[in-house]
């Protein structure tokens, strides 16, 4: 494992789970739930005849960053598409729990200094969703982390960090959409139905999952941007991944409501108008959304480095 | 069908163990593996347990393994390895980088 200065300073894209998960906190400070030695391996796998993995495809803990205490859940692509199944997606509500408990102990324990004490959810997808080995328990898991989202709202903030190979798909889509607040680098993607499938189920007319650049601006984060389906856009750095979240850590609780994209009457409304717009519109393709909300010529943005798009970039104004 | 489970144990010439506790090292990916390495009292011998779908191959592992048990004096360690049908060349190194990792001096 690379020391973590030299963490910080490598690709999000190219990191394993665990380097992510260390690299999303401080240096020194991650403390790791159900470690690989402790053998949580998924019992369901070895009755199909499919490899297992000691952490279950998914590492959980607990790090700081400054005086918040930050949970941390990290998915590893590699291991059968990071999907979610009974071990792993234990963990993971287990973990938001744990987040919840700390929060209201915190309050107790510092009433006066809560906000700098703060804890943090980051949650690191790398999935294609359910583990189809174990659906009902991964289905179920995905509706218990939902739940436990629901229950740690207005009280600590919980971050999707999207910047892995295998994107943001199936039900964990979902779940990602339901977080607080999006990061993303140009080179994650969120979505439901991955375009694998949509080009199996529709046809290549439909979605040409084999054309990247129609994938990347359809699901990829500068697309997300724009659509304001992402709070934050950053390079492909872990650093710079931790940067938003330390910032996110002293933003309040009232700033973070305000990064929602679902969850209230007004943010139904919001998102049914834009339904509404895209069925009179009738968009070709993603740049036609982008030419509407401003950008004169949407062809160059793909080209642009991350700073650069920032600059120059216009996105859909909330109401 | 159902996994295999292999195991092996293996004597070193001059056997030394790792210097920390126990290291762990890979994903568990379509043609790879991941290793689980502890240090164990075993009077200087390797142990060795490896869990993968593919069958037919019991005398190949213990080839690899004991290579590599051979070829770096590894002793009083267990090895435990998760794999899904990684090449014996994949194993040999991921084997390799987990020694390595279990004898990293911490990092700053």
């Amino acid at each position: 494992m690379k020391n973590w200065k030299k963490l910080e300073e490598s690709s999000f894209l190219d990191a394993n789970a665990r380097e992510r998960a260390l690299g999303m906190v401080d240096a020194g400070t991650f403390t790791e739930f159900l470690n690989p030695r402790d053998r949580f391996v998924s019992p369901h796998l070895p009755v199909l005849g499919t490899a297992v993995e000691f952490d279950d495809g998914t590492v959980t803990g607990v790090g700081l960053i400054g005086k918040h205490p930050v949970f941390v859940v990290s998915m590893e692509g590699k291991f059968i598409g990071g999907s979610i199944g009974e071990v792993n997606g234990g963990k993971m509500v287990a973990t938001l729990r744990l987040a919840e408990k700390a929060a209201a102990q915190i309050k107790v324990a510092h009433p006066d200094e809560y906000s700098e004490r703060r804890p943090l959810v980051a949650i690191s997808f790398e999935t294609g969703g359910v583990r189809l080995h174990e659906a009902n328990a991964g289905l179920l898991a995905h509706a218990e982390v939902m739940d436990a989202f629901q229950d740690c709202r207005h009280k600590l903030p919980i971050v999707a960090v999207v910047g892995s190979k295998v994107g943001c798909f199936g039900g964990m889509g979902f779940v990602a959409a339901a977080t607080d607040v999006i990061v993303m680098s140009e080179e994650g993607r969120i979505g439901l139905t991955g375009p694998e499938v949509i080009e199996q189920e529709m046809g290549k007319e439909e979605f040409d999952a084999s054309n990247k650049a129609l994938v990347y601006r359809t699901t990829g984060g500068k697309q997300k941007y724009i659509m304001q389906d992402c709070n934050y856009l950053v390079e492909d750095r872990i650093s710079d991944f931790y940067g938003v979240l330390a910032k996110v850590a002293d933003l309040s609780m009232d700033e973070i409501e305000g990064m929602r994209r679902i969850g209230s009457l007004k943010l139904v409304q919001e998102q049914m108008g834009l339904v509404k717009l895209v069925g009179e519109m009738q968009p070709k393709d993603a740049m036609d959304m982008w030419k509407y909300y401003g950008n004169e010529n949407p062809a160059t943005l793909p080209e642009l480095s991350t700073a650069e798009f920032l600059k120059v970039v216009k996105r859909r104004v909330r109401n | 069908m159902a996994l295999t489970t292999l195991e092996f144990e293996f004597k070193a010439d001059s056997p030394k163990s790792i210097a920390k506790e126990w290291s762990h090292l890979g994903v568990t990916g379509s043609g790879d593996l991941e290793v689980l390495m502890e240090k164990k009292d075993l009077d200087g011998k390797t142990k060795a347990k490896v869990i993968t779908p593919v069958v037919g191959f019991d005398a190949i592992w213990e080839k690899m393994i004991n290579k590599f048990v051979m070829e770096n004096n590894v002793g009083d360690v267990s090895i435990e390895i998760n794999d899904d049908n990684a090449t014996p060349i994949v194993v040999y190194m991921r084997l390799r980088q987990a020694l390595a990792e279990a004898n990293a001096k911490e990092a700053e």
